[in-house]
C-alpha cells in the first residue's frame, strides 16, 4: 500500500506551484473559517434575523414582523425588571469578586510554607459544578435547617429564622454570596498570574527608597496590573451576565420576579412558551447589552494602555 | 492482511498447490454462496414486509415512566396481544423533566409527518396541542356513552372548543394531608372549610403540637398555579371565564381566596414565611418529620409518609379532599397525562386501536398496579385488587371526583408564566387587588 502511494505521487504535480500563495493560505483557512462560521456566526445571524419574525411553535406562524418584537420588548415590565436585576447581579458579583479575588491573590503572591497547597484548595469551588453549588448553597440558606441563620440566630445577629429565598429583599443577595463564593478563586488566579508580571526589580527599589507596603501597592503593583485587572473584570462580567443555573436551580426567578434574570426570562420565552421569535429579541437585547459593556471595557482599556506608554 | 497473507504458507500443504481450475472452482462456489445468501436476504426481506403490511406499524411517544414495569414493556404486551397494529415505542425524558418532553413532542407534531401517531401529554399542553391542529379530535371514535365511564373534570381537561381532542389516561391531583393524631386532641373532624383548617391549625400550633399548621407551595413555580386553582375554584371563582377570552382572576371570589393564602403567613401566621421559596418537596419534608398539621400536596407523598426509614408520621397520616369557602365545592387540581393522536397520522384506525387499548379498563388497572398511577376510570376505584395492593390509590376515588382543570387555554403556556409572577407578587406585597388587577389586564392581553 505504502509503495503504491509513492509511486502515485511521484507521478502528480505538486499542488503547491500550481496555485499563488494567496490562494493557498486562504484555502488552508477554510475549514477553520467554514466551521467557525457554521457554530458562531450562523447561529447569530439567524437569532437575530429570527428576533425579526414572529416565530412561534405553537402558533405555527413564521412571518416577517419587522421591529415588533423590539416595540414590545421596549414596553415589557418583565424584560427591563430582569435587566436591571441582572445589570445589578452583573455589577455587584463583578466588584466583589475582583476586590477579594485581589486581595487573595496578593496572599497567594507572597511566599510562605504551603503556598502550592492552597493555591491549589482555592481553586475547588471554581471547579465544582454550579448546580452541585446552587444546591450546596439552597441549603446552607435554608430558612428552617440552614446553618447560616443558625449561626446568625445563636450569635444574637437575627432575632429569628430569615426565609432568605422566599423574601425579594434577600434572594438576590444570596444568590450574588453564591456566586462570589464560587467565581472569587477565578479572578484570585487571574490576577495572580497578573501580579507575578509586576517585576520585582521595581518593588526592591521602592522598598529601598523607603515606600511602605500600602505604597507599594497603590503606585506599583496596581498600576502594573490595570491591564490585567481589567480584562479579568471584563471576562467576569459578561460571564456573570450569562447568569443561568444559580437561579434556575435556586429560585426559579421569584419571588415576585425579583431573581429574574435575561438567562432565564429568555430561556422562559423560548423553550416553555416556545415563542422563537420573541425570545430572539430578549436575547439579541442581551447580545447587545453585553457588546456595550464589553465596549466599556475596551474603551477604557485602551485609554489606560495608552496613558501608560 | 498480513494474516491472510501468512495463511497459505503456513498453512496446510493442499492449500499451497492451488491450480487456476481450482481457483475458478473455488471462486463460483464463492458466487454460488453469495447469491445464496442474497436470496436468503431477499427472501427474508420479503417475509417481513409481507408482515408489515398485514400488521400496521404506528409510533407512541410518551415521557417515560417506571414502576414495576415500563411503557415499553405495555407497548411489547400490546403488540403480543394482537397482530393487526404493530407499535414502535418513542421514549421521551422521564415527566420531571417536563419541560423537556414538551419541546420534543412539539417538535415531532410540528413537522406533520405522522410521527408519533399517538402521544401522551400532560393535562396543561391538551389545548395547546388541539389549537395548533396536530391533535385529532376523537369525538367519533368514542360517543358518550364510552365517554360517561372516566371522570368528568378529566374530561373538562381533555376537551377543547367543544371537541374531544384526548382521552383520559391516569392522573393525579391536589390533596389534603392531615395528622390523624393530633388532630384527635382537636376536635377529630377533618375541617371541610378553609376558616376550620385556620382554626384547628393555629390551636395545634400554640398547643405546641406541630411546629407549622398548614404547609402549602408558593414558589413562583407552576406548583404555585395548582395551589391557586384549588383555592380560587374551591370559592366558586375561576382564573379565565368559560369562553376562556378573559380573565376573572381579579374578581372577588378570586382575591379574596388568594388573600387567604396571604394571611396563612402574615396574618393566622399557620405557614412559615418559607411557603414562599418551597415548591413540592421541600414543604414534603417538614410534613413527614412530624413538624407539620395539614398540607396541600399530590399523591406521591403518601408512600414517603409510610415508609419507616423516610418518615416520622407512619400510620399517622390521613388524605382527604382539600377544604372549601362556605358556598364553595372542594377543588383539587388536576395532573396526569392522557392520550392523543397525531392529526397527521396515516395510520389512523390503528392509531385509535392503541388508543383504545391503552386506556381500556384492563390496562388502566394494569398502569395502576405496577406503575401506581391513578386510573381516570372511577370503576376501577372499587376493584378489590386494586384495593387491596394499592388501598392508598382506592382512598383517593371522593378528592379525584372534584379535580379541576388548569385554564384551558391554547396560551397557557404564556397564561401560566404570568399567573406564577403575579400571585407571586400578590403573595409577597399583600397587595392582592391591585396585584390581581394587573395580572388580570396582562392574562386578558394574551388570551383576548
Amino acid at each position: 500500500m505504502t509503495a503504491a502511494a509513492t509511486v502515485s505521487g511521484i507521478g502528480r504535480p505538486r499542488l503547491g506551484k500550481a496555485l499563488p500563495g494567496a490562494v493557498w493560505a486562504l484555502l488552508l483557512l477554510t475549514p477553520a473559517f467554514v466551521s467557525l462560521a457554521s457554530v458562531s456566526f450562523y447561529p447569530i445571524i439567524n437569532g437575530l434575523y429570527l428576533s425579526f419574525t414572529n416565530t412561534s411553535l405553537i402558533t405555527q406562524e413564521n412571518e416577517f414582523s419587522g421591529f415588533s418584537n423590539y416595540v414590545q420588548l421596549w414596553g415589557d415590565a418583565q424584560f427591563w425588571n430582569a435587566w436591571w436585576h441582572t445589570m445589578w447581579f452583573t455589577t455587584a458579583s463583578t466588584i466583589l469578586e475582583t476586590v477579594i479575588g485581589l486581595g487573595m491573590a496578593l496572599i497567594l503572591c507572597e511566599a510562605f510554607k504551603g503556598r502550592g497547597l492552597v493555591r491549589a484548595a482555592m481553586l475547588v469551588p471554581w471547579a465544582m459544578p454550579t448546580v452541585v453549588t446552587s444546591k450546596m448553597f439552597g441549603w446552607l440558606f435554608d430558612g428552617q435547617n440552614g446553618i447560616i441563620n443558625y449561626i446568625l440566630l445563636h450569635a444574637g445577629l437575627i432575632d429569628q429564622n430569615v426565609n432568605w429565598y422566599g423574601s425579594p429583599d434577600t434572594a438576590m443577595t444570596t444568590i450574588i454570596i453564591a456566586d462570589v463564593w464560587k467565581t472569587t478563586p477565578f479572578m484570585a488566579l487571574l490576577l495572580l498570574t497578573g501580579l507575578q508580571t509586576v517585576p520585582n526589580s521595581l518593588i526592591e527599589a521602592a522598598r529601598m527608597d523607603g515606600a511602605k507596603g500600602w505604597i507599594t501597592f497603590w503606585y506599583i503593583r496596581l498600576p502594573l496590573l490595570m491591564p490585567t485587572l481589567l480584562i479579568a473584570g471584563l471576562f467576569r462580567a459578561l460571564d456573570a451576565f450569562r447568569v443561568f443555573d444559580l437561579v434556575y436551580v435556586l429560585t426559579g426567578g421569584g419571588p415576585a420576579d425579583s431573581t429574574e434574570t435575561l438567562s432565564t426570562l429568555s430561556y422562559k420565552v423560548l423553550f416553555s412558551t416556545l415563542q422563537f421569535g420573541y425570545g430572539s429579541a430578549v436575547s439579541t437585547a442581551m447580545f447587545v447589552t453585553e457588546g456595550i459593556i464589553a465596549l466599556a471595557f475596551c474603551l477604557y482599556l485602551i485609554r489606560q494602555i495608552r496613558r501608560a506608554q | 492482511m498480513t494474516d491472510i497473507k501468512k495463511g497459505p504458507v503456513s498453512g496446510s500443504k493442499p492449500v499451497a498447490h492451488v491450480t487456476i481450475a481450482d481457483r475458478r472452482q473455488f471462486l463460483i462456489g464463492i458466487a454460488g454462496l453469495l447469491g445464496a445468501a442474497t436470496l436468503d436476504l431477499g427472501t427474508g426481506l420479503g417475509v417481513r414486509r409481507a408482515r408489515a403490511q398485514s400488521r400496521a406499524e404506528i409510533s407512541f411517544a410518551s415521557a417515560a415512566f417506571f414502576g414495576k414495569e415500563t411503557f415499553g414493556d405495555l407497548i411489547k404486551a400490546f403488540n403480543e396481544s394482537q397482530d393487526r397494529v404493530l407499535v414502535k415505542n418513542i421514549e421521551l425524558p422521564p415527566p420531571s423533566s417536563s419541560t423537556e418532553v414538551y419541546q420534543g413532542l412539539v417538535q415531532q407534531l410540528a413537522r406533520r409527518t405522522g410521527t408519533p401517531d399517538v402521544f401522551s401529554q400532560d393535562v396543561i399542553w391538551i389545548a395547546g396541542f388541539a389549537a395548533a391542529g396536530w391533535a385529532l379530535p376523537l369525538d367519533e371514535y368514542f360517543s358518550a356513552d364510552k365517554r360517561s365511564a372516566y371522570f368528568s373534570g378529566t374530561l373538562n381537561a381533555c376537551t377543547y372548543d367543544g371537541k374531544l381532542t384526548a382521552l383520559p389516561w391516569f392522573m393525579d391531583s391536589g390533596m389534603f394531608y392531615y395528622r390523624k393524631d393530633v388532630l384527635e386532641k382537636h376536635g377529630g373532624k377533618v375541617p371541610e372549610n378553609w376558616a376550620d383548617m385556620a382554626t384547628i391549625a393555629a390551636a395545634a400550633q400554640k398547643a405546641g403540637d406541630v411546629d407549622f399548621g398548614y404547609l402549602w407551595q408558593g414558589k413562583q413555580a407552576e406548583v404555585l398555579v395548582c395551589d391557586a386553582v384549588e383555592i380560587i375554584t374551591s370559592n366558586n371563582g375561576a382564573i379565565l371565564a368559560p369562553d376562556g377570552k378573559s380573565s376573572l382572576i381579579n374578581h372577588k371570589a378570586a382575591v379574596d381566596a388568594i388573600q387567604f393564602l396571604h394571611d396563612t403567613i402574615a396574618t393566622t401566621k399557620i405557614s412559615p414565611q418559607d411557603v414562599l421559596s418551597w415548591d413540592e418537596e421541600p414543604s414534603r419534608q417538614p410534613f413527614t418529620s412530624g413538624k407539620a398539621m395539614f398540607m396541600r400536596n399530590w399523591s406521591y407523598v403518601y408512600p414517603i409518609a409510610q415508609d419507616a426509614k423516610a418518615s416520622q408520621v407512619v400510620d399517622k397520616v390521613g388524605v382527604a379532599p382539600l377544604p372549601a369557602f362556605p358556598g364553595g365545592k372542594s377543588s383539587a387540581c388536576l395532573g396526569g397525562y392522557q392520550l392523543g393522536v397525531n392529526a397527521n397520522s396515516k395510520q389512523r384506525e390503528a392509531a385509535i386501536e392503541l388508543l383504545t387499548w391503552l386506556s381500556s379498563t384492563e390496562t388502566q388497572h394494569r398502569i395502576a398496579l405496577n406503575f401506581g398511577l391513578a386510573p381516570t376510570r372511577p370503576a376501577l376505584f372499587q376493584d378489590e385488587k386494586i384495593k387491596t395492593e394499592q388501598p392508598f390509590m382506592a382512598s383517593l376515588e371522593k378528592v379525584f371526583t372534584g379535580a379541576t382543570a388548569r385554564p384551558v387555554t391554547p396560551e397557557y403556556a404564556k397564561v401560566t408564566l404570568a399567573l406564577q409572577s403575579g400571585i407571586s407578587k400578590a403573595l409577597v406585597s399583600g397587595n392582592v387587588q391591585a396585584e390581581m388587577d394587573a395580572l388580570a389586564a396582562q392574562i386578558n392581553q394574551i388570551v383576548g
